[in-house]
């Protein structure tokens, strides 16, 4: 019996240092097939505008996980890939470093050219700029089909116009309440001249969103208004919520047995 | 003692002897320990199956880290009542585990509660869109079982979308119930969200839709969690800090907790969980995302991998509308005192007495 019993136990040993060894086999296998892939770009906030490129920052850590159905950033890896510091904010004493953002103008298309090619702020006509005095601008095919926004230009409702936000001069510049230039990096700077309230929130981290470290102390990346909005087209979306529209994530797995569910719309009081 | 003391509430030394009633205290620590029966049993048990499972060990030279891991996992204690080295043994002997099965570095966090810190979180039900983006991220972060058969699918947050009602001239001479003419008067209203369990799996091409609200739910992480109160091995309890944990080595799933909480936030592994290698993620708490085996209950914890190391749960960081809030509700700069302070906040089912951590507000 005893003699049985070692012999099993051999067996079992061998066996199971065999499964050791294909085991070891296997998992060597699957890295070579993940290295050769497409680069994938994911959105954060709204689509055309806050792109990120999926990249490993150490080996099977990405710095961002993009969504297979929407192509929405799903999961960050590091909060701060990309960013820069905020800079100073008026009423906003965090320490430098701790209040990081990514800057705005490398991700704006047109920036590079806008401040040189046509509004350049140089030559007869514009010394000193002459601007319309009913403040609707003269139709520029060129701009209207670089930006589609502004055909039908819904910030305001009508009541204001490009330089009530953009410099006259400078045109890769917004501008303040002094005519002074400020950054496409920080435009809360600019929309917090009207929109005091979102401002206000927005510094205290109710409004808009902060990724990274969440106690008051910590490094946080901040979302800047433009991430999430669009200035020229506010007032998108079906319900005017500031927001266009996405493609919602898949809906989760029905039950076991459950063939659709549409049980759902189901009203118990007729209406 | 005092008369209105319960008997077993004084100091060891008055105790009487024959007292057999726990003291009512969160932290079993506080207990001071008997060696009964059972515990004399058990070590007598352990003993003996722990020098079969030496010699199990030693004669298959560990190199399945998986068995080895299971042996000892039989014997480990509740995670309270462990002291920091045998915290410790656990964690090296599931991380070899995981790293072993996951084919990469696996770190499983034991980091405590800290002093001061209390989490809260805050949802601006009027930004939500709907998007399910939170819901995702969750599964991304939280190493979910992700399979296509029925149960191998866990999510954690639902996003409940609700008609917006409205009233309407055509049914001003509507009697309500109709037909019955029991309501003197009309019903020109259609009401919101009655529908006949809510509507989870809404797949429009876009969303927010014009007639729709959305209202994401998942574990409130209540003060007075009626989980807790109903888990029969007090597996799950509140940390120091706020959130509700499980640990899953103790966890019978028996399913006690899920019947118990109001809030439809505890998923059962009714299947072993199919979470692929290259999806897991390798860092990990115990109490947290670690990841979890058949026939055990699971639910938010509020990403306390990262939430104890000061990182913003996952759902924050993704959501695209920033409705999403989180912070030390002991800081009064923190961005969820903030609200409490500034906004206008409700808690959901608040007449459960519940005491949800989880606040819902709107502009």
């Amino acid at each position: 019996m005893r003699k049985l019993a070692t012999v099993s136990l051999i067996l079992a040993l061998c066996g199971g240092a065999y499964y050791a060894v294909s085991a070891a086999e296997k998992t060597a296998e699957p890295p070579k097939e993940a290295a050769a892939k497409a680069p994938v770009d994911c959105f954060e906030s709204r689509k055309g505008a806050s792109e990120v490129t999926q990249r490993e920052i150490k080996p099977g850590w990405p710095n961002v996980k993009c969504s297979p159905t929407t192509g929405a950033a799903l999961w960050y890896g590091d909060p701060f890939d990309g960013t820069v510091p905020m800079g100073k904010m008026p009423q906003m004493d965090i320490p430098e470093g701790l209040a990081v953002v990514k800057p705005r103008s490398e991700k704006l298309a047109l920036m590079p050219i806008c401040g040189v090619s046509c509004h350049n702020g140089v030559g007869p006509k514009f010394t000193p700029p002459v601007l319309p005095k009913d403040k609707k601008p003269a139709p520029v095919p060129t701009m209207a089909a670089m930006v589609p926004d502004l055909a039908n230009l819904q910030h305001g409702r009508g009541r204001i116009w490009c330089m009530d936000c953009h410099h006259t001069t400078q045109r890769n510049k917004l501008v303040d309440h002094w005519g002074d230039p400020i950054s496409f990096d920080q435009p809360q700077l600019l929309c917090g001249k009207c929109h005091g309230d979102k401002l206000r929130d927005w510094r205290d981290g109710i409004h808009g969103k902060r990724i990274g470290e969440f106690v008051s102390t910590g490094k946080k990346r901040w979302f800047t208004c433009t991430e999430c909005h669009n200035p020229h087209n506010v007032q998108d979306g079906a319900r005017n919520r500031g927001f266009v529209q996405l493609q919602p994530e898949p809906s989760p797995q029905l039950p076991r047995g459950m063939a659709n569910a549409d049980h759902e719309k189901l009203h118990p009081i007729p209406h | 003692m005092a008369i209105n003391q319960p008997p077993c509430a004084g100091p060891a030394q008055d105790r009487p002897s024959d007292c057999s009633v726990q003291p009512a205290s969160a932290d079993p620590k506080a207990n001071p320990l008997k060696t009964t029966r059972r515990d004399f049993l058990r070590s007598g048990g352990m003993l003996s199956l722990s020098s079969l499972m030496g010699t199990a060990a030693l004669m298959t030279q560990s190199d399945n880290a998986n068995a080895a891991t299971e042996w000892a996992e039989h014997f480990q204690k509740n995670y309270r009542l462990m002291t920091p080295e045998e915290k410790n043994e656990a964690r090296l002997r599931l991380e070899r585990r995981y790293s072993d099965e996951y084919g990469k570095k696996v770190a499983v966090d034991t980091t405590d509660a800290q002093p001061g810190m209390l989490m809260g979180y805050a949802l601006n039900i009027r930004k939500c869109i709907g998007c399910r983006r939170c819901v995702h991220a969750c599964v991304a972060e939280n190493n979910q079982s992700r399979g296509k058969r029925p149960g191998e699918k866990i999510e954690w947050i639902q996003v409940l979308r609700m008609e917006r009602g409205k009233f309407e001239q055509e049914k001003m001479n509507h009697g309500y119930p109709e037909g019955l003419g029991i309501q003197v008067g009309g019903n020109a209203y259609t009401p919101a969200g009655q529908v006949l369990e809510g509507q989870y799996h809404y797949n429009p091409k876009a969303v927010p839709e014009q007639d729709a609200t959305y209202m994401p739910i998942a574990c409130m992480q209540c003060e007075k969690p009626p989980c807790v109160k109903v888990c029969p091995v007090r597996t799950t309890y509140r940390e120091g800090d706020g959130p509700v944990v499980i640990d899953y080595n103790w966890c019978i799933g028996c399913r006690m907790c899920m019947g118990a909480c109001p809030y439809w936030a505890r998923r059962i592994n009714v299947t072993t969980p199919v979470l692929p290698k290259e999806e897991m993620n390798p860092v990990t708490h115990y109490l947290g995302n670690r990841p979890r085996m058949r026939g055990v209950v699971e639910k938010c914890h509020w990403c306390l991998q990262r939430s104890r190391h000061n990182r913003y749960p996952a759902c924050v960081e993704v959501c695209p509308v920033g409705a999403r809030k989180f912070g030390n509700l002991l800081d009064p700069e923190s961005e969820v005192s903030k609200i409490l302070q500034r906004k206008n906040v409700f808690r959901l089912k608040a007449e459960l007495n519940t005491f949800p951590k989880f606040f819902y507000f709107y502009d």
